[in-house]
C-alpha cells in the first residue's frame, strides 16, 4: 500500500521533562529528560515504527500523542488538530480518533468487567448506536482481531482469556469506535512469540482493511523491520535516525541504530556476518546536556565535537535523516567476523 | 455480605470469586463460629414480633404483668424473670437484637456509603481535594466518638435512635476512607484506568464502572468490623443514659438494671444483655477477620502452613 502524502500526526519541538520527587519543600528534585525536542511526521496510512532501549522516551511519545500526558514545550497535531488545547468536548471528539493498544494485556483490561462491557464501553461513551447496533459492532471488532466466534467471547472475563486473547480484546477495544490512528505500545512485549505474529499480522489487517494509522512503539528492529514502513530511532528522547524501514535497517547512519543491529541474536547462520561495532566498550562520561546524547557510548564520537555540540537531523538520503556529525563517513558495517551461531 | 452473581451460566468473576471466597469462609473456624452466632441472632431479631403477639404484657415496652410489681426470676410466664416492674427480660432481649442490628448494620451502611464516596473521590482526584478531605478526616478520626455523642445529647436532651445512628456513622467514615483511598491510588495507576481515558470515559464513569467495583469487596470488609463500633457505643451510650428513651436496646436493660440497683441481686437480669452485646460484637469481628482471609491471600497462606 502507497502511503499517500497528507500528515496524520506531526511533532514539533516536543520536549517532556519528569521531575522527580524532591524534599518537602518544594526543593528541586532531579530532572529527567523523558523526550528532548522531538520533531516527527506520520502520514495517513502508513505504520511509524518508534524504535527504542527501555527508558528512551518511546512510551511517552505515544502517552503525549493520545493526551494521557501533557508536553512541556512544542506542539502536537493529530490530523489537524492542535492536541495539547484540546479540552471538553473537542477532547472527547477527538478520544474518538484517536485509539491506544498498550503494553500489558493483563492489567489494561478491568477484571471485574466482561469482554463484551469492556469492548463496547467506547460505543457507550460516545453514545453510539443502540443496543443491537452495539452488538453488531461489538462483535465485528472482535472478529476482524480473530476472536470467533465472538458471542462466546462476550459474556467471558478477562481471568478466563490467554495473554494473547487479551491482546486481542484491547485491540479490539482500540478499533470499534472506527478511529483514524492508533497507538501500539509494544502490544507483544509481553506475549511468546508466535503470538506475537499473529497480533502483527491484525495490525497489518487494521491499516490494510480499515485504513487506520499505526504508531507502532517497540524495542524490537525486527518487528519494526516487519510492519513498518518508516522507522524513527530514539535514544534517551533523542531522535537520532528517521527514514523508510528497509533503508534503515540495511544501510544505518546512526552508531546507535547500528549498534541495536549488532545486538540483535542470529541463530542457525554461519559464515561472514555483517557487523558494525559502534559500541563503545566501556562508557565514558556523559556530555552535560550539550553534546550528543550518544557520545557516552559511541564509538565513532571525536571528544572535540560530540561532546560539545549536538547534531541535528541532517537529510543524507531522500527521506532518510540522521543525527550525528559523523553518519556520511566512508560506508560503515565493512568490517565482518567471521562466526557460527547455532540454533538451541 | 458479598453480593451474589445473577448469571449463572457464564461464572462472572464475582460469582466465581464469591464461590472461592466462601469456601474459604466456611474452612475458618472463627468464620463458621461468627456465622453460626449471627445467624442465632438474627433469629432472635425475627423472633422478637412474636412475644407481643401472643399477650399485650409481652410487650418490651409496654407490657408489664399485672401481678408483678417487682424483679422477680424465671418462671414458666417469664422465661428469664422480669425487670423492676414487671416487663418480661426475654421480649425486651429479642426486641435488644433487632435494634443492636439496625444500630449496627445502619449506621456501618452509612460510614462505609460516606467513606468509600470520599476516598474515592480523595484517592482519584489526588492534591488539594486529597490533602483537605484526609486532613478533614484526621481531625474526626482524632476526636472521641463517645464523648462528642455524649456532649451533643447533653446540649440538645435525649437523642432519637437515628440520630446516634447518624452521628456514629458521620464519626467513623474516617477510616473507611484511608483504606479505600489508599486502595484506589493504586488502582489509579493499572492501565485499564488509562485505557478508559483514552476511549473517553469522564472521571465519574471511571470512579463509579471501573474504580468502584473493584473496593467493593475491601469496604464490605471494613463493614463488619464497623458494625461492631456501632453497637459497642450504642450500648455504652444507652447504659450511661443518654440513650433513646422510646427504644429496648441492650444498653438501656443494663441501665435499668444498674438504675434500680439489681446489679448484683438480679444475674438473671444483668447476665443475658451483657452476653448478648459481648456475643454480636464477637461474631461480626470473627466474621471481618474470616473475611479478611478470603481477601488476603497472604493470611490464608500462614493458616495452611500451621
Amino acid at each position: 500500500m502507497k502511503p499517500t502524502t497528507d500528515l496524520i500526526l506531526r511533532l514539533e519541538k516536543v520536549t517532556k521533562t519528569y521531575r522527580t520527587k524532591g524534599g518537602r519543600f518544594g526543593q528541586a528534585g532531579s530532572r529527567v529528560v523523558a523526550l528532548n525536542r522531538i520533531s516527527l511526521d506520520v502520514r495517513r496510512g502508513e505504520i511509524f515504527g518508534l524504535v527504542g532501549e527501555s527508558g528512551s522516551g518511546k512510551t511517552t511519545a505515544g502517552r503525549l500523542v493520545v493526551r494521557l500526558e501533557e508536553a512541556d514545550a512544542g506542539e502536537i497535531f493529530v490530523a489537524g488538530t492542535r492536541v495539547p488545547e484540546l479540552k471538553g468536548r473537542r477532547l472527547k471528539q477527538f478520544r474518538r480518533k484517536v485509539q491506544m493498544v498498550f503494553q500489558d494485556p493483563y492489567q489494561s483490561l478491568n477484571p471485574q468487567r466482561s469482554i463484551f462491557d469492556t469492548v463496547s464501553e467506547p460505543l457507550v461513551i460516545h453514545r453510539m448506536g443502540n443496543g443491537a447496533q452495539r452488538r453488531e459492532a461489538v462483535a465485528q471488532a472482535l472478529k476482524s482481531v480473530g476472536l470467533s466466534p465472538p458471542e462466546d467471547f462476550f459474556l467471558r472475563y478477562p481471568h478466563q482469556l490467554s495473554g494473547g486473547q487479551r491482546q486481542r480484546v484491547a485491540m479490539a477495544r482500540a478499533m470499534v469506535l472506527g478511529p483514524e490512528f492508533v497507538v501500539a505500545d509494544e502490544p507483544t512485549s509481553m506475549l511468546d512469540a508466535s503470538i506475537s505474529a499473529q497480533i502483527f499480522n491484525i495490525l497489518l489487517h487494521m491499516r490494510d482493511k480499515l485504513g487506520v494509522t499505526l504508531l507502532f512503539i517497540t524495542h524490537s528492529l525486527a518487528a519494526a523491520r516487519y510492519l513498518c514502513d518508516r522507522i524513527a530511532v530514539i535514544y534517551r528522547g533523542n531522535l537520532m535516525e528517521v527514514g523508510e524501514a528497509g533503508e534503515v535497517i540495511e544501510r544505518p547512519r546512526h552508531p546507535y541504530t547500528q549498534a541495536l543491529l549488532d545486538a540483535l541474536p542470529r541463530f542457525g547462520q554461519c559464515g561472514a556476518v555483517r557487523r558494525y561495532n559502534t559500541l563503545l566498550g566501556a562508557e565514558r562520561p556523559a556530555s552535560q546536556g550539550v553534546g550528543c546524547a550518544f557520545y557516552s557510548r559511541c564509538g565513532v564520537a571525536q571528544r572535540l565535537l560530540c561532546s560539545t555540540q549536538a547534531p541535528s537531523l541532517r537529510e543524507l538520503a531522500p527521506g532518510h535523516r540522521v543525527a550525528c556529525h559523523y553518519a556520511e563517513g566512508p560506508e560503515a558495517g565493512t568490517a565482518t567476523t567471521e562466526a557460527c551461531f547455532y540454533a538451541t | 455480605m458479598e453480593r451474589d452473581g445473577h448469571k449463572n451460566k457464564t461464572r462472572s468473576p464475582q460469582l466465581e470469586r464469591f464461590l472461592e471466597g466462601w469456601s474459604i469462609f466456611v474452612q475458618n473456624p472463627l468464620g463458621k463460629i461468627g456465622l453460626t452466632l449471627l445467624v442465632c441472632f438474627g433469629l432472635m431479631a425475627a423472633c422478637s414480633f412474636i412475644p407481643p403477639l401472643l399477650d399485650p404484657m409481652y410487650d418490651p415496652m409496654t407490657g408489664v404483668d399485672p401481678l408483678i410489681t417487682r424483679s422477680v426470676g424465671p418462671s414458666s410466664a417469664h422465661w428469664l424473670g422480669t425487670d423492676f416492674m414487671g416487663r418480661d427480660i426475654l421480649s425486651q432481649l429479642l426486641a435488644g437484637a433487632r435494634v443492636a442490628f439496625m444500630v449496627g448494620v445502619s449506621a456501618a451502611v452509612m460510614s462505609i456509603l460516606l467513606g468509600c464516596a470520599i476516598g474515592m473521590f480523595a484517592g482519584y482526584m489526588g492534591r488539594v481535594v486529597d490533602t483537605l478531605l484526609m486532613r478533614t478526616a484526621d481531625m474526626i478520626m482524632v476526636m472521641p466518638t463517645l464523648l462528642v455523642v455524649l456532649i451533643l445529647s447533653s446540649l440538645f436532651g435525649q437523642l432519637n435512635i437515628w440520630t446516634i445512628v447518624l452521628i456514629i456513622a458521620l464519626f467513623r467514615w474516617p477510616g473507611v476512607s484511608r483504606v479505600i483511598r489508599a486502595q484506589t491510588l493504586s488502582l489509579k495507576q493499572r492501565p485499564f484506568i488509562e485505557a478508559a481515558k483514552v476511549a473517553g470515559a469522564s472521571h465519574m464513569r471511571i470512579i463509579f464502572m471501573h474504580i468502584m467495583p473493584n473496593v467493593l469487596p475491601l469496604a464490605f470488609l471494613y463493614m463488619t468490623f464497623r458494625v461492631t463500633s456501632a453497637i459497642i457505643i450504642e450500648a455504652a451510650l444507652a447504659f450511661l443514659g443518654f440513650g433513646d428513651p422510646g427504644t429496648v436496646s441492650w444498653g438501656m436493660m443494663l441501665q435499668w438494671v444498674w438504675k434500680t440497683g439489681h446489679m448484683f441481686r438480679a444475674p438473671y437480669w444483668l447476665l443475658p444483655p451483657g452476653l448478648c452485646i459481648s456475643l454480636i460484637t464477637l461474631s461480626f469481628y470473627m466474621l471481618g477477620r474470616a473475611m479478611d482471609e478470603v481477601l488476603d491471600p497472604r493470611l490464608r497462606k500462614e493458616a495452611e502452613a500451621e
